[in-house]
């Protein structure tokens, strides 16, 4: 199994977004570009996150059909916005997912630490590990309720809609929010004190290999976009 | 030595609820100390004071002073706080930092700069006295209430605190997990901690405990020793307004009912639940933790979602409260929209008073009437209730059997999941077992 540095898996993030969601170098980021929209998928296959990484696929794949498609017509314009969009968002999302679930809290804040970046920007990022998915949790609590309630999508209640189900779950994650600082600061947490980290991070072949691919990728588009 | 000096306390945020007066209060070190009283009592109050939350996190009007072991808390930062006590807090769903559960076994020591050896060392060790070995390396979210609360434990247990505060950590557990953080607490008895629990499930502390004091209105009301506790019957605690000290099973209660009219359940693909449910009747539905109950009742759900027969009380009722007022919750529930009838049915649960209240500033157990009469205004005669007096105090559990009763008057058919064997026996005319 490959495991990755959290401070590799930033630089991958970085690399994803700048050159699959920024398009930099436009064509010119070619063969690269491919490479990176196909890395965050291989990824998630190494974590085993089977079920993502095949939903992932189908939609960057329909993204990539659907710009093939049609080129001409008033169907082609919207065709081409939705497949620009799907190719450029999906790899990203699928490599964020990817660092959210392969990397825990204590590893990231080794990292961050290895990195000399402050607690006052470690702790709220550290905080997200634990709060999307919980938000997420009351999510799908709140809508198995509405479909209990019957309250179903249609009519003129469209807008009542989005209210409905926002408001709890606004209120849940406050609540939640509230807690969760609350008992993590019961625990000592904010304290001056040189904190440690019991995980052990550094970097190993895999974390090399990865550092290259976003040196060789920086490099040819600089080289190809300056001849 | 921990101290409660003269401390009077009442939160900026609501002033009535919660506050003490006036506590004097001296627990020696080993000694085991159990606050109890109804809700809102203030005896989370005297825990959030212990832990420095009141009045670092949570502001308001302070004086006296709370000294553990002579060092004054308020004047104390929390993370100074942090190495001389650990709190197991009620909701088992956020009171951790990291994912996994080593990591949050370290997390506390961590902070507190320990060298990476001694708290490995720690944690090897909490782990075998705890016999957690097979919740190790987990995701704390796949977890159920039970393991959750006892990593909570665990995450305390490593930090190796001389207090140790419990607030109501039995709330969202079962009989036999409940029995299990009992196991724990005794371990930490026997260690000589000083432990100071708030609860009004008192069945699985009331042998253990040192000491018990009954907090009324923000007071002292009653302080009895261990001989007085020793002397308490249930038709006493009953009237102070206090739970039961029996420690009966949920599982083993007998109740029947003749056979009448039935609901006639769906077979479910992988568990096999019971085929049928009596209509008209207060049905509860026991077992351990992981024999099915949240499925079971899903499956109700699901598979009456066509009749529209079956409505579900959550056991977060915020979960399915939406709207801005009472009045607008039930009307979106009627079939057709009519503000007359939707009064009427408010009137009928004693809500009307708060027609026009925003549902998430009600109690718990007016949010409950709330999803009842939702219920009602949309027609259906079965009503599902997910442990609905966790967390209760005696009074509130009693208003709860109450509402079941009168439900069950109006023609409706209840069924209960709940581990509440107080609850049971005081409203239930029906069970069902569910069996793995």
């Amino acid at each position: 199994m490959i495991k990755l540095d959290p401070r590799t898996k930033l630089l991958l993030l970085l690399a994803e977004a700048v050159i699959v969601l920024g398009q930099l170098g436009g064509g010119n980021a070619e063969p690269f570009k491919t490479v990176f929209m196909a890395l965050p998928f291989l990824l998630l296959l190494t974590v085993k996150k089977f079920r993502t990484a095949v939903i992932g696929a189908v939609l960057l794949g329909l993204g990539l059909a659907a710009g093939h498609i049609f080129t001409e017509g008033r169907g082609a314009i919207v065709l081409l916005m939705c497949s620009g969009i799907l190719t450029r968002f999906v790899p990203s999302l699928m490599m964020g997912n990817y660092v959210m679930s392969s990397t825990g809290v204590s590893e990231f804040t080794a990292a961050m630490e290895r990195m000399h970046v402050t607690p006052k920007i470690t702790i709220p990022m550290a905080v997200m590990f634990r709060f999307f998915p919980t938000v997420k949790e009351e999510c799908s609590a709140i809508g198995e309720a509405m479909k209990m309630r019957d309250i179903r999508l249609g009519g003129s209640k469209v807008m009542q809609m989005a209210e409905y189900r926002l408001v709890p779950v606004m209120t849940c994650s406050v609540k939640i929010g509230e807690e969760l600082s609350a008992a993590a600061l019961t625990r000592g947490l904010g304290s001056p004190v040189k904190r440690t980290n019991v995980c052990r991070i550094g970097f190993h072949a895999a974390d090399i290999v990865m550092f290259l691919l976003c040196a060789a990728a920086l490099g040819w588009i600089i080289w190809r976009s300056v001849t | 030595m921990t101290e409660l000096r003269d401390v009077s306390f009442s939160y900026a945020a609501a002033p009535e609820k919660g506050c003490i007066k006036h506590i004097d209060l001296t627990v020696p070190d080993g000694q085991f100390l159990l606050l109890t009283g109804g809700s809102g009592c203030g005896k989370s109050t005297v825990i959030r004071l212990l832990n420095g939350l009141v009045p670092h996190f949570f502001e308001g009007e302070l004086s006296g002073d709370v000294l553990i072991d002579g060092r004054s808390v308020p004047k104390m930062e929390l993370y100074e706080t942090a190495a001389l006590q650990g709190t197991v807090f009620q909701n088992p769903r956020a009171q951790f930092f990291t994912v996994d559960t080593t990591g949050e076994l370290a997390f506390g020591c961590e902070n507190q700069g320990i060298p990476e050896n001694e708290i490995l060392s720690r944690i090897g060790r909490t782990v075998e006295r705890f016999r957690i070995s097979d919740l190790m390396d987990r995701n704390i979210f796949c977890m159920s209430g039970g393991e959750k609360q006892k990593i909570a434990c665990a995450s305390v247990d490593t930090l190796q605190p001389p207090l140790i505060l419990l607030d109501e950590p039995s709330a969202n557990l079962d009989y036999a997990a409940t029995m299990q953080l009992r196991g724990i607490i005794k371990l930490w008895k026997a260690e000589g901690r000083t432990i100071i629990a708030a609860e009004h499930r008192l069945f699985y502390l009331w042998d253990i405990a040192d000491r018990t004091l009954l907090i009324r209105d923000g007071a002292i009301a009653e302080d009895w020793s261990r001989a007085d506790m020793d002397a308490m019957t249930n038709e006493k605690l009953a009237e102070y307004g206090l739970r039961s000290i029996h420690d009966t099973d949920p599982v083993t209660i007998e109740r029947s009912c003749s056979r009448g009219e039935v609901f006639t359940v769906k077979p479910h693909k992988k568990f096999s639940f019971p085929a049928e449910i009596p209509l008209h009747e207060i049905t509860a539905v026991v077992g351990r933790n992981g024999v099915g109950k949240t499925t079971f009742l899903r499956h109700l759900c699901r598979s009456a979602r066509r009749s529209r027969r079956i409505f579900m009380v959550m056991q977060d009722v915020d979960h399915q409260l939406f709207t801005d007022s009472v009045l607008e919750e039930v009307l979106i529930s009627l079939p057709e929209e009519n503000e007359e009838r939707a009064r009427e049915i408010l009137r009928s649960l004693d809500l009307e008073d708060f027609a026009d209240r925003h549902p998430m500033s009600l109690s718990g157990g007016q949010k409950q009437r709330v999803a009842i009469a939702c219920a009602a205004a949309s027609g259906r005669d079965i009503l599902l209730f997910d442990e609905p007096t966790s967390g209760l105090d005696y009074e509130h559990m009693r208003q709860t059997a109450d509402l079941l009763r009168q439900l069950r008057e109006q023609g409706r058919t209840v069924l209960v999941v709940t581990h509440d064997s107080e609850l049971i026996e005081a409203c239930c005319t029906n069970i069902i077992r569910l069996e793995s």
